[in-house]
């Protein structure tokens, strides 16, 4: 029991780097962003040509496919997304299903349909109070408990996190603080990229890299985001770390195959009892 | 005394009217302008083209001289131009802290030094302090307009302009804020507001414009309109009724 909390905890800080960039986009361009499965995919096939073909370490590869990354997902926005902005958060839901699409298939396109994995030596479990831990697992927690602590620094204590909470609130008032929304809009997508290739790796070391790698994780991902309350960053934390383990934990009591019914009726159960998540506000609609 | 702030031949609107029809108004530095009319005279549809939050359709906007007509809202905060929105004036989901230090980091262009909320904003508002880490969607409303008003003058504006700053305030809190607009005025910044408590505003200004149906009827003297014996009719914009006053301020 305790091995699958752990397993729980491990999925869990997995998709809450996805959630997060799921919450920071919607809390500033009001859309859920479909695509953000196939963009982890993505990434996780840049860092794999950096880290198998070119030969790099894993750590400065993630870190230069991050950046990049980033800056993929701003011209993303540019193209696909800018041009639509005044059209409403259903048209941009549409387009993002769309580019999902596109990213999911120019991944299969380029490195095709059969799974692969990353170069990094085998490693030997490590052990403690009865809970096996792979080096994959506790990569992914120290790198996830990172960019989270790291995420939460730069939302609370620095200006353009602040100005992004500020643009999330109240998008006219934040203008006539002086806020350049355009800017702020830019440095979201730089964020929620370089959230979203490290999710992508920690995903690509978790499972395997593979096209739907990332549409498979979509649900859990929206679920956390939901329960959390879309827009929250705090709430993106806690609905994944909850979504991970109930989802884990379930598997005791129903064969693994139904896990993923889990995140579904976590959905179901917000959106009727409490639609505005846990750390979410709710919202009059006049 | 000179002018500060000048708007002509205004036009500004949403879908496919116009809204303001050729509105004209000049701010002189130091003093305070309220703009009063009835419900739907284009008063607040003025102060958000002013602020940049629409766009204007004809006419200029000129602050010391320059004209500011195609500037974004940032860049008119730049410029010096401090705006309160009537609701929805504070960010909920931040601290009261977390408000004043966002106005003072973006309003100032990235120029503001010292301290985040000076001793002279916790003069004006001391009740701020003891609520630095409450999130402002807590505040009551009076206390959130305060909050609103300390952001707006955590830069020193050239022009503060308010959108009826009063609105929905209990009596303590309107009798406040109207001294802290004077307060405020004391120190050299010009004040433009729209206000439905025209009696209240009218006492601490000293210009008037009355507006109906997106133009300006009248712009005298406030203590000359506050003195008019059908102020009251005037304000609810019957033309007819207040045809006399109108001479009468002209006259003056």
């Amino acid at each position: 029991m305790l091995q699958t909390a752990f397993n729980g905890l491990v999925t869990g800080i997995i998709i809450a780097l996805p959630a997060l960039a799921v919450t920071l986009l919607f809390g500033v361009l009001k859309f859920a962003n479909f695509a953000i499965g196939a963009m982890m995919t993505v990434a996780a096939y840049m860092v794999y040509a950096l880290n198998t073909e070119l030969g790099w370490p894993m750590l400065p590869a993630t870190v230069a496919a991050a950046v990049v990354f980033g800056v993929l997902c701003i011209l993303m926005d540019l193209v696909t997304f800018r041009p639509l902005r005044d059209r409403g958060g259903l048209t941009l839901m549409v387009a993002s299903l769309g580019l999902g699409f596109v990213l999911e298939n120019l991944a299969r396109l380029a490195y095709g349909n059969s799974a692969r994995s990353f170069a990094m030596e085998l490693a030997r479990p490590f052990r403690y109070m009865d809970i096996r831990m792979n080096r994959e697992q506790m990569i992914a927690f120290v790198v996830a408990t990172l960019a989270m602590g790291i995420m939460y620094i730069l939302l609370t204590r620095m200006p353009i996190g602040r100005a992004m909470r500020a643009v999330a609130d109240n998008p006219s008032l934040a203008q006539v603080r002086g806020i350049d929304s355009a800017a702020i809009i830019r440095w979201t997508w730089f964020i929620a990229g370089m959230l979203l290739a490290v999710g992508g790796v920690l995903i690509g070391m978790d499972r395997a890299i593979e096209p739907p790698m990332g549409s498979s994780y979509l649900i859990p991902v929206f679920s956390a985001a939901i329960l959390g309350g879309l827009g929250s960053p705090l709430g993106a934390f806690v609905g994944a770390l909850l979504i991970g383990i109930v989802s884990e934990m379930a598997t005791l009591v129903i064969p693994p195959n139904y896990r993923i019914g889990i995140p579904l009726c976590v959905i179901a159960a917000i959106l009727i009892f409490r639609p505005q998540g846990l750390f979410g506000q709710a919202h009059i609609r006049r | 005394m000179s002018e500060i702030f000048r708007v002509e031949g205004l036009h500004a609107g949403y879908g496919a009217g116009d809204i303001l029809k050729g509105v004209d108004i000049s701010v002189t530095a130091g003093s305070v302008v309220t703009i009063i009319g009835p419900n739907g005279s284009g008063k607040s549809t003025l102060v958000k083209t002013l602020a940049g939050l629409l766009r204007a359709r004809q006419g200029d906007i000129r602050l010391k001289g320059a004209s500011i007509r195609d500037f974004p809202p940032p860049k008119r905060v730049h410029a010096g131009i401090s705006y309160v929105p009537q609701e929805y004036n504070v960010f909920r989901n931040l601290t009261v802290l977390e408000n004043l230090k966002i106005a003072r980091e973006f309003m100032s262009g990235g120029r503001a030094k010292g301290k985040v909320v000076s001793d002279e904003l916790v003069e004006l508002f001391p009740e701020l302090p003891s609520r630095f880490n409450a999130f402002a969607g807590n505040l009551s409303g009076g206390q959130r307009q305060m909050l609103a008003f300390a952001c707006a003058l955590t830069v020193k504006p050239d022009l503060l302009m308010m959108d009826e700053p009063s609105a929905g305030l209990s009596p303590k809190y309107m009798t406040d804020i109207f001294d802290c607009i004077r307060k405020v005025n004391g120190t050299g910044v010009s004040v433009l507001m729209v206000e439905q408590n025209a009696i209240e505003a009218l006492r601490i200004s000293d210009q008037c414009v009355v507006m109906a149906t997106g133009r300006v009827r009248l712009c005298s003297d406030a203590a000359t309109v506050l003195g008019m014996s059908d102020l009251q009719t005037l304000y609810l914009g019957d033309a007819a009724a207040s045809r006399e006053s109108w001479a009468q301020a002209s006259a003056a």
